[in-house]
């Protein structure tokens, strides 16, 4: 196998190249540092602060406290100043 | 050889009678998936009739709705649900579609907070139209608005509730009670904050039950008219470069608004008017398409609103000195006056060099002289919206800010079922075979200015009402009148003619063109000057189109091709726009001119009406404007229709006879 190397390596300095198999055989390579973790959607939902960053937070069990409203908006009542708002954008006037 | 012959004719006799069509009702006990064919014709047959280099697929169905947007969807499987053999043609996804975007909420008198009318709900939208809305059209929206929300909370959409788990209804979009003398009404229904979305999904996830066939991404390009009677509609299909043919009794248009006539709109960049330019090649025309609804903050460049509680919390609008220039023009309210002196104060701004920016059209709304956790708890979110629209943070920079198009209260002029109709010889005339609802058609329930959270009625009530209407005067199966094989071959000729061009302009410098000649002419700022400057600007750019330059020579997916066409349709709404707007010599509704700064009636309603004299038709403006274009040289012709002032039932609903706006 080495031979084969040597042939397809550049004449000059010898070329290692480590296949997996010896790497994890050598043992000699450390890993210095981990490894960064796949965003799958496991990985992804690990992380706590993509919740809190959320401008508008859910109410307990969905229930608006004030009006009483079951599945309303979430935050403070988008009509309070005469036009739909939220986000501080305008849907609707 | 005889019992072959017999066999084969047993044969095909027994695959005949697999053909024959299924009943409706088993369709919707089966659980066949919606794009099985069992049971259906397929009658697509390919032919040379209109070229040889574009050969022309034929489709028949009993109706053809163009659009599946709210109103589209709503339409089509009213009319899948009532038997017909339906096509819907869409440019896009039917959740794509810009009803999406309607976060607002859908008004009805339901009555779940307070005692409520729909008589009072009527008489708020006759007030809010400014006494432009046909009070028929707007009796008939008014009385089936509570129906409509109970039918689509039937069909699973998620309406927030109250304890009790009635649907919760809150305070928006100038409302009353007892006709205005009881205070404001709780009317407006929504889902958490994305009601038009879940509108849309809901009407979508409905119509996979009915067998209604989609033709996702065809473009539509013309109405097949014959002897003043739509026989159907050729389409381009994006995908393979395929022209169809959809032969149908009738046709429904849903196309949506043409917000990107205008260089600043909250309108989806697929907003083009389609439906409205297909009926003005039809040679219809359109109606009140110079009433069109503009904010005054718009983020400038995205086009996203910002609300007004900006400016109550304690943003002001800065120019380019930095001064606070509401101050000149509203000295009391200052950046709390109403929407359209801002809007108005804004672009005089602009018009006199005070804008910001490198090209100077635009003014600042400053909020970072407020602290910024005031304004986190105040408006919580806005710096993200500001940060990801606008590119500021809040707190360090003013936001760029423009007036806005939002919505189009003019389109194609229908009666209260949805036919299209034109005005000839003093009375209204349905044109048979053509139906329109949704923002393109003008039915006219918005009048000269839409009240918020209406606009989702609007969809759904009249998209119900076209396909009632059709249920009601065809049956499905109907045999279809003979159309001449060449029917449609102007407009693949057009889209050969858009597919080779080559001259100087590309499509969207020539948009451009267009977009900044209506925003700086047709917005809110009108007087007869700048609008006269802005017809001849906008005939000359009309004259350009000739001039356009496309690259793309395939036929597969050819977006330069759609765009170019789209940008025609704009065109055409563009110009109806500003010619409507030059020649309408008041100020009503959205529709604000400053040398003409009162409504004309054909009374003076601020006066009492006894020893009045009854203006002429010719005299007064209280009447719709039906625009028409000569394709060729896009010159616009003007006539008008009167309102109509009588609801459907005196005795059930009194019409609401016509007084100062005022609130």
């Amino acid at each position: 196998m080495l031979s084969l190397l040597r042939l397809c390596a550049p004449a000059r300095t010898p070329v290692y190249v480590l296949t997996g198999c010896s790497r994890a055989a050598s043992g000699s390579v450390k890993d210095k540092q981990p490894l960064k973790k796949a965003k799958t959607p496991q990985g992804r939902l690990d992380s706590p602060e993509e919740e809190s960053r959320a401008a508008l937070q859910k109410f307990p069990d969905d229930v608006n406290p004030v009006t009483k409203e079951k599945g309303g908006p979430r935050g403070p009542e988008p009509t309070r100043y005469g036009d739909w708002e939220r986000k501080g954008r305008c849907y609707d006037f | 050889m005889a019992s072959v012959r017999a066999a084969s004719r047993l044969l095909s006799k027994r695959i005949l009678s697999k053909t024959t069509a299924v009943p409706a009702a088993a369709v919707q006990g089966s659980r066949d998936f919606h794009f099985s064919i069992y049971g259906k014709k397929t009658s697509a047959k390919v032919s040379d009739d209109i070229s040889t280099q574009y050969p022309v697929v034929d489709h028949e169905f009993d109706a053809v709705v163009v659009g599946a947007g709210g109103a589209g969807l709503r339409a089509a499987f009213g009319l899948s649900e009532a038997g017909f053999n339906t096509a819907c043609i869409t440019k896009l996804f039917p959740t794509r579609s810009h009803t999406v975007a309607a976060q607002g909420g859908i008004n009805a008198a339901l009555g779940n907070m307070e005692e409520d009318d729909w008589r009072w709900h009527f008489y708020d939208t006759v007030k809010g139209s400014d006494w432009l809305g046909d009070q028929d059209a707007i009796h008939y929206m008014t009385e089936q608005a509570p129906a409509a929300v109970v039918e689509l909370e039937n069909f699973g959409m998620p309406f927030s509730r109250t304890e009790e788990g009635k649907i919760y209804q809150r305070a928006f979009g100038g409302q009353s009670l007892k006709y205005g003398k009881g205070g404001q009404a709780h009317r407006c229904c929504c889902v958490a904050d994305r009601t038009g979305h879940s509108l849309l999904h809901t009407l979508y996830g409905r119509s996979l039950r009915y067998d209604t066939s989609y033709f996702v991404e065809y473009f539509a390009l013309d109405l097949l008219m014959e002897n003043g009677e739509c026989k159907g509609v050729i389409a381009l299909c994006m995908e393979d470069g395929s022209i169809h043919r959809f032969r149908a009794k009738n046709t429904v248009i849903a196309t949506g608004g043409y917000g990107r006539t205008y260089f600043s709109c909250t309108s989806a960049h697929t907003s083009t008017g389609d439906g409205n330019a297909m009926v003005t090649r039809a040679g219809l025309p359109c109606q009140d398409l110079e009433f069109v609804q503009f904010h005054p903050t718009g983020i400038y460049g995205a086009g996203c609103l910002i609300t007004e509680g900006c400016r109550g919390e304690g943003g002001i609008l800065v120019n380019s000195e930095g001064e606070r220039f509401m101050e000149r023009y509203a000295p009391n309210a200052k950046d709390l006056a109403s929407r359209d002196v801002v809007s108005r104060s804004m672009t005089i701004e602009i018009r006199e060099g005070r804008g910001v920016g490198p090209e100077k059209d635009h003014v600042y709304l400053q909020l970072n002289h407020l602290p910024p956790q005031q304004l986190a708890t105040r408006l919580p979110g806005i710096s993200e919206t500001a940060m990801i629209f606008a590119g500021v943070d809040v707190t360090k920079d003013p936001i760029p800010v423009l007036p806005t198009v939002h919505y189009n209260m003019g389109g194609i002029p229908t009666n209260y079922k949805g036919q299209v109709i034109t005005y000839t010889e003093g009375s209204d005339k349905v044109v048979p075979g053509l139906y329109a609802c949704g923002e393109s058609a003008c039915a006219s329930v918005h009048g000269a200015n839409r009240l918020g959270a209406n606009s989702l009625l609007d969809l759904v009530v009249f998209g119900r009402a076209c396909a009632l209407t059709i249920a009601e005067e065809n049956k499905p199966g109907e045999k279809l009148s003979p159309l001449a094989p060449s029917a449609g071959e102007e407009s693949v000729a057009n889209l050969d003619k858009l597919r080779y061009a080559n001259g100087s302009l590309r499509t969207s410098e020539i948009r451009l063109n267009m977009q900044k000649t209506m925003q700086a002419h047709a917005a809110v700022f009108r007087t007869g000057s700048v609008l006269k400057e802005g017809c001849e600007k906008m005939d000359a750019v009309y004259q350009t189109l000739a001039d356009i330059k496309t690259f793309d020579r395939g036929i597969v997916w050819n977006t330069d091709l759609v765009e170019s066409l789209e940008l025609q349709n704009l065109m055409l709404n563009g110009v109806q726009t500003i010619n409507s707007a030059e020649q309408r010599k008041e100020s009503r509704g959205a529709h604000a001119r400053e040398d003409f700064k009162d409504r004309l009636d054909e009374y003076d309603y601020s006066k009492p009406l006894t020893g009045q004299v009854k203006k002429p038709f010719e005299q007064h403006w209280r009447k719709h404007t039906m625009s028409t274009v000569d394709v060729k040289t896009g010159k616009v012709s003007l006539e008008y229709r009167p309102v109509i002032d009588t609801s459907l039932d005196e005795q059930e609903c009194a019409h609401v006879p016509p007084a100062i706006r005022s609130y």
